[in-house]
Formats: structure tokens, sequence, C-alpha cells
């Protein structure tokens, strides 16, 4: 019998971002996904992303990042800017740590803050919002109108709070992240449960919720391979492209406690093991959160 | 394929006579058939059944040991592509490499920096494995020199790396009887360099740049007499190496390709990025990786996803459920309650003893799970609290009923009230805030 590649189970292609052509603004859009083995072992187009984070209120964000980028982080428009044109980051990954805030309400800036950052970079977005469902429904119909027609990538749907995600999604044409705790099966069933929602299945990026590199990361590293496995050998439920964001790292006591001289370094070291190790457990987009990282990453997903 | 141990037991003698160290040939039959046991220990099994079983029972990756004494590697004998499938065994050795063109002080830098420097996490002391040393100066006395300079093999386990057989004749005669790895055996070279390895019982380095020619040359060295090998497969790229290094394990975990069964070997500086190497190595199959220096950040993270990459899925490191004196605790001191998770104990345990505050640490029984976790899962409830508290007698070492749990915890308080007549008290959710706290909050 001859093996044709075409029928062997694949991981299903997902676009990002919307060019002109394709509805949006964005000057390129990505596809992520497609392959037929495991990650830089044959039937891989190598399709790897890197995102930078940035917020839009840096009081949470770790102090290593903030030292480092100084004034950007406290404009999100020329963090994104110099993310994508100073750093080589593919993509911007936009938090909205200021909704994270208790009572928060300022949901008109929800908006002008997406329109800003998409008028400031030519490539895909991805939104993070606050993880309380309430707040959420408000800030992903803000932000998701904003960006109607970019294919913007939004976060974080779990199974308990995925209503407001997939609703932004469907009405404005968006994709959505769906994260589960470092559970297989668990990855599975709010797959499951996005599609009853109506959200089709080339629209969604699962995140198996990544740890810390030494709090944990073993554990996310595990559940990528096999939730990769599973897809390999035919499961269409688990078939979607992986993203990772190994962003606690920056807060580990051994970054944390780094005497100043040695902190870039040792926030770039543990991130840069920790994302570089994800992609080869098979993630598609690794987001991490210092640009030195970013441009490592991009040099050696290059060579 | 592997074989079962019910058709194992099949081509044994059937004699129970215990000769094996085994109760029974059942007994041991099950043992090779988890690759956990050597054939050759039945001394009457009949030749030919020997033979077959040989080739099916030993592990698909041959344990390969480098170095003598103390600080010496063994490596390979994994038997798993996933570790999720059981676990891996034995952690890479990593090798950092020196030259013979360098001042001997800068050699003795590394050396110092190979033996001395400590890692710790969870309890464990994660280091460096030893030194790889390159013949770069065409100078056979030189790298004789440099062998010794770096210890001759005496500490740590040594790599010698040269192309020239003069080198390795020189260097042999310094280290030889420490089992050096030596690197590497090519079409043009194996018959001497098999020779030399056999001579000193070193383990060899075969080095090719496909699957075929690495099998063949490890047949070679294999039927010249040197058990102990490695596969160095030479690819130029990451990926190259992440796929060479996949199928190689594929084809010993399956045994399709015996010549295949030995650790691999990857020489991390000869790519691009050194540290995207060392991950590649460490997650991937490699047994042995040389690399130059690493910075201190790198050789941390690098360390650490060594120990999380081998940590058993199954079993979490764990630290005895008990009640810990913390800084020498009286009977007024508080007792904090926390889980059996080793990364839990020894977090917060750190910030504790930095804080010279003395306590009584009460550590419970949640498989090894994080606070968080466990909290989640069910695993931390107040009747392994309450049961905690009585086994191990704190009410007798204090004369306070106040227990102090993580902020995580929070959601039990009351449960726990109930359960143990102890008041609670919620502690700050991140240890590090934990000394502040007890200075705050805690009065008798
Ligand atoms: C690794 C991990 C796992 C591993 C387990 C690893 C282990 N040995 O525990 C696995 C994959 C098995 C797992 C499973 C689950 N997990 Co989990 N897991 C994690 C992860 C990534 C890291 C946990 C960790 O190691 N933390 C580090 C240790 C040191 O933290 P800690 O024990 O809490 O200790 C800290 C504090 O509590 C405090 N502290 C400790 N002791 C004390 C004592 C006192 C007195 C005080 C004051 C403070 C204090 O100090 C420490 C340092 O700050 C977390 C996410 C995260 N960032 O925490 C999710 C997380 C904890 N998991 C989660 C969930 C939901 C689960 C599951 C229920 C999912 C499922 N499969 O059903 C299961 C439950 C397990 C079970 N079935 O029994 C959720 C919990 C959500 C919630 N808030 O309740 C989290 C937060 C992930 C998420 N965001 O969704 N998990
Ligand atoms: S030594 Fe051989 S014959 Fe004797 S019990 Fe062991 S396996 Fe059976």
């Amino acid at each position: 019998m001859s093996e044709n590649s075409s029928d062997k189970p694949a991981i299903r292609e997902v676009r990002l971002g919307a060019t002109r052509a394709e509805g949006g603004t964005r000057e390129v859009s990505y596809v992520i996904g497609g392959e037929q083995g495991l990650p830089f072992c044959g039937n891989d187009p190598g399709r790897r992303l890197v995102a930078l984070e940035i917020c839009d209120d840096p009081a949470i964000w770790p102090p290593v990042v903030r030292n480092y980028v100084g004034d950007l982080a406290n404009n999100p428009e020329d963090w994104a800017e110099a993310a994508e044109r100073r750093y080589g980051a593919d993509l911007v990954r936009l938090n909205f740590t200021s909704a994270k805030k208790r009572g928060f309400d300022a949901f008109a800036e929800i908006a002008s803050t997406t329109e800003r950052v998409l008028a400031a970079t030519t490539r895909p977005l991805i939104i993070e919002g606050s993880n309380d469902p309430q707040v959420d429904s408000e800030v992903f119909r803000r932000c998701g109108e904003a960006g109607e027609g970019e294919r913007l990538l939004l976060g974080t749907a779990e199974a308990d709070r995925y209503r407001s995600v997939a609703a932004a999604a469907l009405a404005y044409g968006h994709l959505v992240i769906a994260q589960s705790p470092i559970d297989v099966n668990l990855a599975k069933q709010l797959n499951i449960l996005l599609r009853e929602t109506g959200v089709p299945e080339d629209r969604i990026v699962i995140d198996p919720y990544t740890g810390a590199l030494g709090y944990g990361f073993e554990y996310s590293y595990s559940v990528m391979e096999r939730i990769r496995l599973a897809a390999l050998a035919g499961d269409g439920d688990l078939a979607m492209p992986m993203i990772s964001a190994p962003t606690d790292t920056l807060t580990i006591r051994e970054v944390r406690e780094a005497v100043p001289e040695e902190q870039d370094a040792m926030a770039v070291a543990w991130e840069f093991y920790t994302a570089y190790s994800a992609f080869v457990a098979g993630a598609s987009i690794v987001s991490v959160r210092h640009p030195l990282t970013v441009e490592r990453l991009k040099k050696v997903l290059e060579a | 394929m592997a074989m079962k141990a019910l058709d194992i037991y099949k081509h044994l003698p059937k004699t129970n006579c215990k000769k094996c160290g085994y109760p029974t040939c059942l007994a041991f039959a099950m043992k090779l058939a988890v690759g956990k046991a050597d054939i050759e220990a039945c001394p009457d099994i009949d030749p030919g059944a020997k033979a077959l079983l040989g080739g099916v029972t030993r592990p698909p990756v041959r344990a390969v040991t480098i170095g003598a004494g103390e600080r010496s590697v063994t490596v390979g004998e994994e038997f798993v592509m996933f570790r999720h499938e059981k676990t891996f065994y034995h952690p890479p050795g990593i090798m950092v490499e020196v030259s013979d063109t360098w001042p001997d002080d800068e050699v003795r830098s590394v050396v110092a920096e190979v033996r001395e420097a400590v890692v710790e996490r969870v309890g464990q002391d994660l280091v460096l494995n030893g030194v790889a040393v390159r013949n770069e100066s065409g100078d056979a006395d030189r790298f004789a020199e440099t062998v010794y300079l770096a210890g001759g093999g005496t500490g740590l386990p040594l790599v010698l790396i040269s192309d020239d057989l003069p080198g390795f004749e020189a260097a042999l005669a310094v280290a030889g009887q420490y089992r050096p790895l030596i690197h590497a055996a090519t079409a043009d070279n194996w018959e001497p360099l098999a020779a030399l390895a056999k001579q000193y019982g070193s383990p060899l380095v075969v080095r090719a740049g496909t699957l075929a020619d690495l099998a063949a040359l490890a047949g070679n060295c294999a039927g010249a007499g040197v058990a102990d090998l490695l596969l160095d497969p030479a690819q130029g790229s990451l990926q190259g190496y992440i796929a060479t290094a996949t199928a190689i394990r594929r084809s010993a975990i399956e045994r399709t390709e015996p010549a295949l069964g030995y650790p691999i070997y990857l020489d991390a500086g000869t790519f691009k990025d050194t540290d995207a190497a060392v991950a590649a190595g460490i997650l991937k199959y490699a047994g042995v990786i040389v690399t130059p220096r690493l910075s201190r950040a790198s050789r941390e993270a690098a360390l650490t996803l060594r120990q999380n990459t081998y940590t058993d899925p199954q079993h979490p490191i764990q630290v005895a459920p008990g009640v810990y004196p913390v800084n020498d605790p009286g009977r007024e001191a508080p007792v904090l309650l926390t889980v059996n998770f080793s990364l839990t104990y020894f977090t917060i345990l750190g910030y504790l003893e930095a804080s010279r505050m003395p306590c009584h640490l009460l550590i419970v029984d949640t498989e090894g799970l994080s606070v968080l976790t466990s909290v989640a899962g069910g695993k931390l409830t107040e009747t392994i609290v309450a049961d905690a508290l009585k086994k191990f007698g704190v009410a007798d070492l204090v004369d306070h009923r106040l227990l102090i749990i993580p902020g995580y915890a929070a959601p039990l308080t009351g449960k726990i009230e109930d359960a143990t007549g102890w008041r609670v008290m919620v502690g700050p959710r991140d240890a590090a805030d934990l000394p502040e706290y007890l200075e705050k909050e805690w009065k008798t």
C-alpha cells in the first residue's frame, strides 16, 4: 500500500489576522497548523510564531520587563509598535490588565486601546481579557467590535467561562483561545463545548496551560505532547494548533531574586528554555514577555 | 518488538532453581520482559534460547557508564519515546568543553566550575557532569597535558575529542583507566579507534550523518569488541537533530535495528544557539551533551529543565508528611499547614529560614500535589488535616490551638475549624509574604 500523506490526520489550519483583501487591515495574516507529524520531525511545515505580551496597565506586570522597556510600558501603542519593529515579534498579545482591577468599568478605553494598537501594528493581534466572566463579556464585546473583521485571537475561554469569548468571536468574526488546566480530556471537552456553541473548529487554538519551568512545566510539556499525539492518531477534537504562554516564568523566585545585573539574563534564560521547549512539544504560538527572548527565539526558528 | 513474560518463560529451563536470583523462572521472565534483568544470570538456559532472548530482553537503549567513581554518569537504559508513557530514567550527562589551545588557567577555571557549581532545587543538588577536552592544537602531548589538567578522569568524567590517533593514544595513557568517552569513530578511523577503546575498556562514540551509516559503524565497533557505544548523528541543524534522534530512539524502542540501541551524543556548541541545542538534547533523547561554558542563568535553567524532564510523571518529588521544626520553635510558636509536594515545602522553607521565625511546619499528605492543585482536585480536605494533627501529636507540641493555612486553602477554613476544633488563620497566598504576615499577625 502506498502512503499518501494527504490521507494522514493533520492539525487543522487556522488563519490569524486578515489583510485588506481578506476583510481586515493587517499587512500580513498567518496560517498555523497543517502538521502531519511530530514537531520538527518531517511533515511539519514549520509554522511557528513568537508573540510578545504587552498590557494596558503595567502595575501587575513583572518588574524585570518594566525596567527593561521603561516608558513603553505606559503606552500600549508605542509598546506594540516596538514589539513588532524593534524586537521582531511576529505578533502582539495585548493583555487588558486594567480590567482585572476591582470595579473596572472603563469599557470605552478598551475599544480605543484596541483601535490604537491595531493602528500601530501591521500584524495579527491576540487579546486577553480579565478572567472575570461579567467584565469579560463587555471587554470582548468592545474589543471584538473595534477589531471587527481582523480575525483577532481572543482569550481566554475556560470551561466555566467560555461564553463571553465565544459570543464576541462569533459576532465579529474572531478566533478563540481555549484554555484547560493541563489535562487532555478537559482540553477535548472544552473544544466540544465551543463547537456546540457554534465556534467553527478552524477558529480555535488550544492553550493547555503552561506552568513555569521548575514550577510544573513538565506537566505542561507532556500534556502538549499527548494532545499532539492524540490529534495525529485521528482525534479531531484535539486537532487544533496550540498556544503556550510560559509567562509565569518571570515571577518565579530565581528571576525575582536575581541580583540586579543578572536579572535580564536570568529572565531571558528561564523564559527562553521554557518557550523553546514548548515549541518542541508542539506549540504553534509561544508568547513571552521579555523582548530579548523574542529576538533569540526568532533566530533559533530561522536557523 | 519486545516479548511478553509468558513467551519468554517458554524458553527458560522451568526448574525454578533460583540460581538467577529470582524465586522462579516466571519471576525472572517477568523481569526480563521489562528489561530489568540480564539473560546471562540464568546459567542453565540453552544457547539457542539465549541468543533469541538476549536480543529481545536487553534494554532497548544500552546503559553506558562514563567516568569512574562518585561523579561517573550512566546514561541510556531508556524504555519509552515520551515521558508520559512511563518515565525517563537516566538524565543526560552535560559535559563542558575546554580546548588544548587554551591557557592552563582557563582550563582550570572551567574544570573548577564543573566540579563545584551546584543548583539546589527541591532538595536535590543539580550538577554539571564532566569535561570535554578538545584536541585543537594538533599536538598529542599538549592534548595529554590538558587531559591531565582536567583531572585526568580521576574526579570528573571526561570526553576526549580528537581526530588524531596519536592524540588519543597520548590522552588515554593519562586517563584511560577512568573510562573516558572517546569521540569519535568514523568510517575512516573506526578500526584503530575501536581497538584503543577495547584496550582501555572505554566507551566510544560513533559518528555518521545517516541512520544506515551509524548502524553500520556501530555494528562494526560492536563486532570489534566495544560494547559501550554512543551515536553521534552529526546533524547541522536542530531540526535535523530532533528528527534524527527521534528516529534513532524509535528504532531502538521498537527493536527494528539493534545497532541503534545506544545512547545519543550531541555537541551543542555546533549549533547557532547553544541554549536551544542543550534544551533539544535534554528533551529529545541525548545521553551526553557537550557544551561550551554556560552562563549561570543558562546553567540554572538547563539543569532545572533536565530535572523536570526526568521526574517520574506518576510520582512528583515528595517530602514525608509530619511536623517539622523550623528555627527551633517553642510551645508558643505558630503551626503552619502545608502540603507534601517537595516544591511547595522547599519554597516555603526557604522563606521561613531566611526570616528566622520559629514555627512548626505541618505537612499533610496530598499525594505530592501543590496547594492550589490539591484544593482544586479535592486532595486537601478537613479530614486529612484533622487526621494529621492527631497522628503527629501537634496538640502536644504547642500551648495554643491556632492553625495558619495557605491563602489558597481559604475555602476550607470553616470545614477545618469544625473538623479539628482548632481556630484557623488564613495566611497569604504567596509564601514570599509569609514572614511579614507572621511578623504582623502572630501574637499568642
Ligand atoms: C503543575 C500543576 C498541576 C499538576 C500537579 C503538580 C503538582 N505536583 O501539584 C497536574 C497536571 C497533575 C495538575 C492537575 C490539576 N490541576 Co493544576 N496546576 C499546576 C500548576 C501549573 C502549578 C502548580 C505548582 O506547582 N505550583 C507551585 C507550588 C509551590 O505552589 P503551592 O503549592 O500553591 O505553594 C505556594 C502557595 O500556596 C504558598 N504556600 C504553600 N504552603 C503554604 C503554607 C502557608 C501557611 C502559607 C501562608 C502559604 C503557603 O507558597 C507557595 C509559593 O508561593 C498550577 C498553576 C499555578 N500557576 O499555580 C495549576 C492549577 C493549580 N491547577 C488547576 C486545576 C484546576 C487542576 C485540576 C483540578 C485539573 C483537572 N485535571 O481536573 C487537577 C487537579 C489534580 C487532581 N486531579 O487531583 C488550577 C486551579 C484553579 C483554581 N484556582 O482552583 C490551576 C491554578 C491552573 C489554572 N489556572 O487553571 N495541576
Ligand atoms: S536460573 Fe534459570 S532455571 Fe533457575 S530459576 Fe532462574 S531462570 Fe529458572
